[in-house]
């Protein structure tokens, strides 16, 4: 038998006498960290965080001046307003009601802050306040809309005629469908989508919420490699967990054959009058548009219908010049984004905000944000504010993004200096819409409509997913961020095109698979890897942060 | 029983896309015009100096090109498509008449067409001087908006192109002459399916698959002749005196042109009486009516739109009317059961056959199979036991109810 040799390790004594900081440690470097926040290169963000939940050990020190203002100005005033929102919108006991019986309200409210926390990750000076605006214009959105689902609710409310009323004058409609199509009735009306918030916007706060979703539609039969987009929208009905708040739906085909498939099992189990409102394939066919027109109208009399509102054309050219009035809003910072370096919202701040707000519509929450944002763009622009000084490649994302790691980008810049400057779905809704006539205003309505988030490049011929290179050299970007949906059957359907243009054009793409919503395919680290990877091999940099490049936050919101 | 005359014949015009009779008919000077989607009206694709061929790629189970180009993670009979024509499989073809009316064929046929763009480059994939391929938009509804709308694109996309550019005779006179060949090969098929009707069946499901596809995937005028013998040579046929089958099954699901997989189902002993899905005959066979006052090509629009069961519509009332159309299937052809077979990766059949497994089943009294297949499966073993299993399933229910 051999002898077991086994050695004690060496103790390694302590040596007290040395100082806590070292003699030659510069104080003064020190206190201006105090004051102004450690520069970019030397934060170490990475380990401020826990292990595996990515919460973390403590607040990030920004300098007095941007400490002071995150605490106060962004949580502290995030979280009165959630309060006051849930007050002003329908009260406590409502909510408290929706809490209990819907899963996706109780898992999300709380971690909501955690949620700006990781989008706001090293920001400073202008970017720090620009970016909590937008999200605090999602936040408020978000209430508006969950607490009309919850006050006007038949399954927590089943014997208030008051509930009973407000139900029979709401519409629920596809998320996909453009809020702007209720503005003739919303006077009388209200009108929420029907996935927004149970499945997209709750996915962003936290990501394990969906995940039990895609799992019960899977229990009765669905395979796994449809779009699990579409998949968690279908199983939040499978499970109950939609708010009875609506007296009856309009869906679309948008976005895909997922899309269309996935109204096939709602109906069968939200059982209420439901209008199909598609939108043609071809939409730049000027053929196509009197048939969408058609359909528009024809959803509008299903609303008269359903719910005895009338048709109020001066209500609908109201809502439609307001909105025109932040899409010309929107222009002024892709303009700014893509002609100067002062642009000072981060790329997942624009992302979300854009898609969000020009997808639900007009809401005053999006004004009162634009007017903070337009007073920090101006004052960015005027003094040459740089707010990502850092940055190495300005970065365009193309394709749809992942749902469960949004801020990519905000990890991306702080740790190799990538700054998401513009991403594709903020480039959807791309125009205003005319309202000097009725026949005008049908045509852009459609057209709007025809030009839906995930569609507009990605339906109607091959040249507009290829409008990347257009878009490339309008903002200015020189490095892709390519999102590779591994179950979008259009993006998967041009992937070969993808790569032999990338390499023609000499340009870099990072491909970055990820299925949507559902992170167990490919994990947040997994993502950063392959970031690391391609910025190490193939552009051979140096990450500005080290610390960010290997972290463990499976179990993170 | 006996053996069809010329099934060995048609079974080998089932081989590749440009078979025996589409050489004779491009021989003869004749367009050949590519098509995938029962949405692309066969019917206009057939008038004088045309003939349509709806694209299937036999034999393909491993496309690797068309995986580089459509990765690994999309519809299998799209890729193979796109993988036959990269191969020059489809190089016969003057002109491809596309629909975007599922993704993964919309891509494909995306990739044939010359895009003219800077912004990507053409492939060249069909290498034939004057191809050319338009797309067609195809609504998702049945309503009269939709039916109008149907009728402009298919004026323009299909009858002004295929005249502008290729000469094509595209006036009433010469669609009314397509309408009633076509008619002719429908009556024909119908003719010939009826007989699974019967209690014992004097055809196969297999048999009528192949038959079926040739009618699609070959000039219509050429093969014609053969399927007027095939009916006639099914007048006399006598069923085997103890069948062998151990029960009746509908097939429905999506696209399927492969025989082969019928044969799988039939021989694990459960008959296939009606086939209704992509590339069957339940639809594409009902001939095509013209109500007065209507032109053809109206008649042919609002056909094609009404008999479609395309799990794209999305009408309430059709999304559920298509349960009822698979029962009353079921019922019609006498079937003890169904079998919902969806290809992989194919979003709008994954859903819809969650759906019509648990509605036949529940609603209708159904036992009903629920299968994920390739585009190819002739070898899956896997899939034999399933159907095995559910055709015991089926006869343990017979017994049960004392039939």
């Amino acid at each position: 038998m051999a002898k077991f040799n086994f050695k004690m390790p060496e103790f390694k004594k302590p040596e007290l006498k040395k100082p806590l900081l070292p003699k030659d440690k510069d104080y003064k470097k020190l206190a201006h960290d105090f004051w102004y926040g450690k520069p970019h290169g030397e934060r170490r963000l990475g380990d401020l965080y826990c292990d595996k939940t990515g919460l973390y050990k403590h607040r990030e020190w920004r300098g007095v001046k941007d400490t002071f203002y995150y605490f106060h100005m962004v949580w502290l005033y995030g979280y009165a307003n959630m309060v006051m929102d849930i007050n002003k919108y329908g009260g406590l006991p409502t909510f408290l009601k929706g809490v209990w019986r819907y899963r996706w309200l109780g898992q999300t409210y709380l971690t909501v802050m955690h949620w700006y926390d990781r989008g706001f990750e090293g920001l400073r000076g202008e970017a720090l306040r620009a970016c909590p605006w937008h999200y605090r214009g999602m936040t408020n959105a978000t209430i508006y809309q969950f607490m009309q689902m919850l006050r006007n609710d038949l399954k927590t409310n089943p014997d208030s005629s008051k509930v009973k009323a407000r139900h029979d004058k709401t519409m629920a409609h596809d998320e996909t469908v453009w809020g702007g199509i209720f503005y003739p009735f919303s006077k009388e009306l209200e009108n929420v989508p029907l996935q927004m918030i149970p499945y997209f916007v709750t996915c962003h706060v936290n990501n394990h919420t969906v995940l039990n979703y895609i799992d019960a539609i899977q229990s009765i039969g669905l395979p796994g490699d449809p779009c699990p987009m579409c998949q968690a929208e279908a199983g939040i009905f499978v499970q109950d967990d939609v708010p009875d708040y609506y007296k009856a739906v309009i869906t679309s085909n948008e976005a895909c054959d997922g899309s269309v498939a996935t109204s096939v099992i709602q109906d069968w189990l939200i059982d209420k009058p439901l209008f199909a409102m598609p939108q043609p394939m071809l939409f730049d066919d000027p053929l196509v548009q009197k048939h969408c027109q058609k359909e528009i109208e024809d959803a509008w009399k299903f609303i008269e219908e359903q719910t005895g509102v009338p048709f109020d054309w001066d209500q609908l050219v109201k809502k439609l010049e307001s909105q025109n009035e932040l899409q010309r809003f929107e222009w002024e910072k892709w303009d700014v984004a893509g002609k100067t370096s002062y642009y000072p919202i981060n790329g997942v701040s624009q992302a979300l905000y854009r898609i969000y707000q020009s997808q639900y519509g007009d809401l005053p929450i999006w004004h009162f944000v634009d007017k903070k944002v337009s007073k920090i763009l101006n004052r960015c622009v005027e003094n040459k504010i740089n707010s990502y000084p850092l940055t190495r490649h300005r970065v365009i994302a193309w394709s749809c993004a992942p749902l469960y790691y949004s801020n990519w980008c905000t990890w991306a810049y702080n740790c190799w200096g990538l700054n998401c400057i513009i991403n594709m779905d903020s480039l959807m809704f791309d125009m205003t819409i005319r309202t000097d006539s009725y026949e005008h205003t049908l045509e852009d309505m459609a057209t709007y409509h025809e030009w839906a988030p995930m569609r507009r490049m990605a339906v109607g011929g091959m040249h507009h997913i290829f409008e990347l290179w257009e878009n490339m050299e309008r903002f200015n970007c020189d490095m892709v961020m390519m999102y590779d949906q591994l179950q979008c059957k259009g993006m998967q359907g041009v992937h070969g095109l993808f790569e032999d243009e990338f390499r023609k054009r000499n340009i870099h793409a990072i491909w970055m698979p990820h299925a949507l919503p559902d992170k167990r395919t490919v994990s947040r680290a997994e993502i950063r890897r392959i970031i690391n990877d391609y910025m190490t091999t193939v552009m051979h940099e140096e990450p500005l942060d080290p610390s960010l490049l290997d972290f463990d936050d499976s179990m993170g919101w | 029983m006996r053996d069809l005359k010329h099934l060995i014949y048609f079974e080998n015009l089932l081989q590749e896309a440009n078979n025996d009779l589409v050489k004779q008919a491009k021989s003869e000077g004749k367009l050949a015009l590519g098509y995938t989607c029962y949405f692309m009206p066969e019917v206009l694709l057939d008038l004088p100096g045309c003939f349509s061929v709806r694209l299937r790629a036999p034999r393909c189970t491993s496309p690797d090109m068309a995986t580089y180009y459509m990765s690994g993670r999309t519809c299998h009979y799209g890729r193979s498509l796109m993988e036959r024509a990269l191969e020059g499989g489809f190089n016969f073809l003057d002109a491809q008449l596309a629909t975007e009316t599922c993704t993964v064929t919309c891509r494909f046929q995306e990739h044939l067409r010359q895009k003219h763009l800077d912004s990507v480059d053409d492939m060249q994939i069909i290498q034939n001087d004057h191809f050319q391929c338009e797309f067609t938009d195809v609504p998702f509804k049945k309503n009269e908006n939709s039916i109008q709308h149907y009728q402009e694109q298919l004026q323009a996309h299909v009858l002004d192109f295929l005249h502008n550019n290729y000469g094509v005779d595209t006036s009433d006179d010469a669609i009314l002459k397509s309408i009633e060949a076509h008619n002719e090969v429908c009556r024909l098929i119908n003719e010939i399916g009826d007989y699974r009707k019967l209690d014992n069946p004097t055809i196969t499901g297999y048999e009528f698959a192949v038959i079926t596809l040739v009618s699609m995937a070959c000039p219509k005028y050429l093969i014609i002749d053969k399927l007027r013998e095939t009916a006639e040579e099914l007048k006399t046929r006598e069923p085997d005196s103890k069948p062998q089958y151990r029960c009746k099954v509908v097939l429905t699901g999506s696209e399927n042109d492969d025989p082969d997989f019928t044969k799988l189902i039939e021989s694990c002993g459960a008959l296939v009486v009606c086939d209704r899905y992509c590339y069957g005959a339940a639809e594409a066979r009902i001939p095509i009516e013209i109500r007065e006052g209507e032109s053809p090509l109206r008649a042919i629009a609002r056909h094609y739109l009404l008999t479609s069961q395309c799990t794209r519509f999305m009408e309430q009332a059709e999304m559920r009317s298509r349960k009822q159309r698979i029962a009353d299937l079921a019922k019609e052809y006498h079937a003890d059961g169904i079998i919902v077979a969806s290809n992989k990766f194919c979003e709008y059949w994954s859903y819809e056959r969650v759906i019509d497994t648990i509605v036949l089943h529940r609603d209708f009294g159904y036992p009903v199979c629920s299968i994920e297949k390739e585009y190819i499966n002739s070898a899956s073993g896997q899939l034999r036991t399933r159907f095995q299993a559910f055709v015991e399933s089926v006869e343990i229910k017979k017994l049960q109810e004392g039939k």
